[in-house]
């Protein structure tokens, strides 16, 4: 037999003004079941903990509701409460009557009724709780990070230097990713190889660090603190042990003028057999064998393998396929520039001298293909006059994105900069719509090119851009003085948009982590989980989440790495019991559930008798991943799933005791 | 109306400006202020912050003969008010000057233009202003002798027409400065 325990909370004036609390708590006396009712000024506070656990003790309950706030507010604190007195503390149910009755309503009759129906919904449900236990999830204290940009790296390090074991995973054959293309950073002006390569040359030699490059992650599955992954190890086609990054390979590479670097975004050539820069890590090239004459000629060329002093060159390798165990990841996979050639109107790919922004970052760095000399791709002539145009494919709802891809604005700045200090008595125009310059020093940095630097900045578009006797005529609008303008440049620079990295969204599909419309991977909460995904020890970084900028990648990665090393700090991780369960002699393994879990957390098991014959297939909830959110329940055709806490029967008692 | 920028030109006009203001365009946020409390802004055709970016884009035909540099009464709201203290005032001066010197008269604001040699004449010869013979000059240089008549009580009973004109002292210091500037 039920024995109940009902408690009204006054909470000073913010219930008791609107309410009448003593008549819910008639009210509540008057239901069968309930032992115990009571109504009291503040009961969270220590006097009204301490008069629940004395009352659970006198008369023995077996449930309580408390008609008081939200329980984001004060479930936790009651049912700790009973937990002390040996209640489940499942079995501690609360009726809002603060949020949902006094906050927003003005007529007390009405209000107290609709209270005293909150709190008979309550009693009704409390009767009906089952004694649910937390699941305890062991957790394997190794971490992967996915992605070796800027973010990924400080994750990496950051978790390493916690003590945990770290696999970091990148595609291409060095780590660095965006931030080791750039030349200089705003607003310091500080070299970019400079401050990046040391953290690289880290992260390698870390004792924590195992370093996966040319490596993609292949397949993801289990849940938070057991995540099983496959790592491809993509032949290198060169024992990196064995190699020394001496370059004899490279040099003696027949295939020196075919292949675009990928690194000097296609603005020099690179051969077969390279390391896309001088500074790579781990300094071991790779062989390209889609453009390799060897895998091409049917084995005829190895003039890199005679070239090799201590022959590790081995074009037998195969792709190598690594299991890991990890107990939490980073998903830090970066950026990509936008295609701009749907803009015909701009002519990029059609004009030499319109390139990127980004590949106006290789034309300015020491490492790039003119080795810092500005020098137009065309003639290799310096240019004098450069048009940067910003938002190109970036606040463009019709052909581009809608979204700012907040850095343009800076390297723009940044571009007119380098070029002023680069090319004395040069002009830079700068077209944009608006000036978005808003962390330390950014604002500053942007006006001094400006007024110290000579950028003359014009607000508005450009429209059109066409070649004209050796010149790049650009048609723009300046909308403060309200004229059309025109301007014959030697070269353009196109302040592209980002947008998530090619095949992001394939990985986020494998991880179960959302993403939005753009393909950028989503928070739990945009601004109190801002380092969590939507799946439980998956967590973000960089520029995956969204257009960010150095320091704010560098954040997001050490962000991410507190929370694992978090995480880590303890040997189990809990999940509230209220998840989903599956009633397996009723399942007829529709695996609709499966298809509508946004959390992965369904598998299908197999049950087998003793001889080992499959007796039937069930849906089995994955206790680390479930959150209990409930879609399962919906979508089941046989009633076989409930979640815990709140079983058919409870919502069904629920209900009448409203209606009654 | 398109605007070719010829570089060349661009600098050399700004330069011009730049150096007889001794401020830099550069400085302008465009923000509009002194536009926004502009007293004479609804007879102007360009607003000041307009004047500003067309002279730092080296629009010098549209600069040098707009209504504005001609209509600026030289206030100075918005110099006061400019959040990056440019020298607002200074440039329509500086434009008018520039306008002056190359011969460009203001088609729309001849008369403007027109009172302001007269009342430098005016202040050459005197070395202060004379309203009797102010208004006369420029009545006869305008034609339009019958214009504001209803006036002349009014003045002349406030005592602000005088009859007889009076001359500083330091005419010589006066005739010094028109001497330097020319």
């Amino acid at each position: 037999m039920a024995r109940i325990g009902v408690f009204v909370c006054w909470c000073g004036s913010n219930i008791a003004g609107t309410v009448d609390v003593e008549k819910v708590r008639e009210e509540a006396a008057k239901i069968p079941g309930v032992v115990s009712a009571l109504d009291y000024k503040y009961m969270c506070s220590d006097p009204g903990q301490n008069s629940l656990r004395n009352i659970i003790k006198e008369k023995n309950l077996t449930g309580i509701v408390l008609a008081a706030c939200s329980p984001h507010m004060h479930e936790n604190t009651f049912r700790k409460a009973a937990a002390k007195e040996g209640l489940n503390p499942y079995f501690v149910e609360i009726a809002n009557i603060r949020e949902q009755v006094s906050w927003v309503h003005e007529d007390k009759e009405r209000a107290t009724a609709k209270a005293v129906d909150l709190m008979k919904m309550m009693v009704e449900k409390v009767k009906r709780d089952r004694p649910i236990e937390d699941v305890r999830v062991p957790l394997n204290k190794k971490a992967l990070v996915i992605g070796g940009g800027i973010s990924g790296i400080q994750a990496a390090l950051d978790i390493a230097n916690g003590g945990v074991e770290v696999l970091l995973v990148e595609k291409e054959p060095s780590i660095g990713g965006r931030m080791i293309q750039l030349d200089e950073t705003f607003p310091t002006l500080d070299c970019s190889s400079c401050i990046m390569t040391p953290k690289m040359v880290e992260a390698n030699q870390h004792p924590n660090i195992k370093l996966y490059t040319y490596s993609e992650v292949e397949d993801i599955s289990g849940y938070i603190g057991n995540f099983k992954i496959k790592i491809k190890k993509k032949a290198r086609s060169v024992v990196e042990k064995d190699c020394t990054g001496c370059g004899e390979c490279w040099n003696a590479c027949p295939m020196h003028k075919n292949v675009k670097s990928e690194f000097n975004v296609n603005l020099s050539e690179r051969t077969a057999i390279y390391v896309p820069f001088p500074q790579a890590v781990p300094l071991v090239p790779v062989l390209d064998r889609s453009v390799c004459l060897h895998y091409k000629k049917g084995g005829k060329c190895q003039k890199c393998f005679d070239a090799c002093g201590p022959k590790c060159i081995d074009f037998s390798l195969q792709d190598e396929i690594i299991e890991e165990t990890v107990g939490a990841i980073v998903a830090s996979t970066g950026y990509d520039l936008m295609d701009t050639s749907m803009y015909g109107e701009y002519g990029y790919g059609k004009y030499k001298d319109v390139i990127s922004g980004l590949q106006f970052e290789r034309l300015l760095s020491a490492s790039g293909p003119t080795e810092g000399v500005i020098k137009r791709p065309s003639d290799g002539k310096t240019p004098q006059t450069i048009v940067f145009v910003q938002c190109v494919g970036s606040r463009d709802p019709e052909k581009g994105v809608p979204y700012c891809s907040k850095v343009c604005c800076m390297y723009t700045a940044k571009h007119a900069k380098l070029f002023a200090h680069k090319v004395h008595g040069s002009q830079s125009y700068v077209f944009y719509i608006d000036i978005r310059s808003t962390s330390k020093g950014y604002e500053e940095f942007v006006r001094g090119t400006m007024e110290q630097d000579g950028a003359i900045y014009l607000r508005g578009r450009v429209s059109k851009i066409y070649e004209d006797e050796g010149k790049l005529i650009v048609k723009g609008a300046d909308t403060l003085s309200g004229n059309q303008v025109e301007i014959a440049a030697d070269m353009v620079v196109l302040a592209t948009g980002v947008i998530p990295k090619k095949g992001s969204d394939k990985l986020a599909q494998m991880l179960g982590i959302s993403y939005d419309k753009y393909g950028f991977f989503t928070e739990s909460h945009p601004k109190l989980r801002p380092a969590e995904s939507s799946t439980a020890g998956i967590f973000l970084a960089g520029m995956a989440q969204g257009p960010r900028d150095i320091p704010e990648s560098v954040v997001s990665g050490s962000a991410a790495a507190s929370k694992i090393l978090g995480l880590f700090s303890k040997n189990e991780y809990e999940v509230e019991g209220t998840i989903a369960n599956v009633n397996e002699a009723t399942c007829v393994a529709c695996f609709y559930c499966q298809r509508v879990c946004a959390y992965n957390a369904i598998s299908k098991k197999e049950i087998k008798d003793r001889s080992g014959k499959l007796i039937k297939v069930v849906a089995n909830v994955n206790p680390g991943l479930c959150t209990g959110c409930g879609a399962c329940v919906n979508a089941c055709f046989s009633k076989s799933i409930d979640v815990k806490g709140f079983m058919d029967d409870q919502i069904y008692a629920e209900i009448k005791a409203l209606a009654v | 109306m398109k605007t070719v920028i010829n570089e060349q030109n661009r600098r050399n006009f700004a330069a011009q400006v730049e150096s007889m203001l001794h401020d830099k365009l550069a400085k302008c946020y465009q923000c509009g202020k002194c536009s926004a409390g502009c007293p004479v802004n609804f007879e102007m055709d360009y607003t000041p912050n307009q004047i500003i970016k067309m002279t730092e884009l080296g629009m010098e035909d549209k600069v040098l003969s707009s209504k504005t540099i001609w209509l600026c009464v030289s206030c100075n709201t918005c110099s006061t008010r400019c959040p990056k203290g440019f020298e607002v005032t200074g440039i329509m001066d500086v434009l008018r000057e520039i306008a002056e010197k190359k011969g460009i008269v203001s088609k729309v604001e001849k008369e403007v233009q027109m009172f302001h040699e007269v009342f430098l004449d005016n202040v050459k010869s005197n070395g202060r202003i004379f309203e009797l013979e102010l208004v006369g000059k420029y009545k006869l240089k305008t034609r339009h002798l019958f214009r504001d008549m209803f006036l002349a009580p009014k003045m002349l009973e406030k005592g602000k027409l005088k009859m007889h004109g009076e001359k500083i002292a330091g005419l010589n210091q006066i005739a010094k400065i028109f001497k330097d500037f020319e």
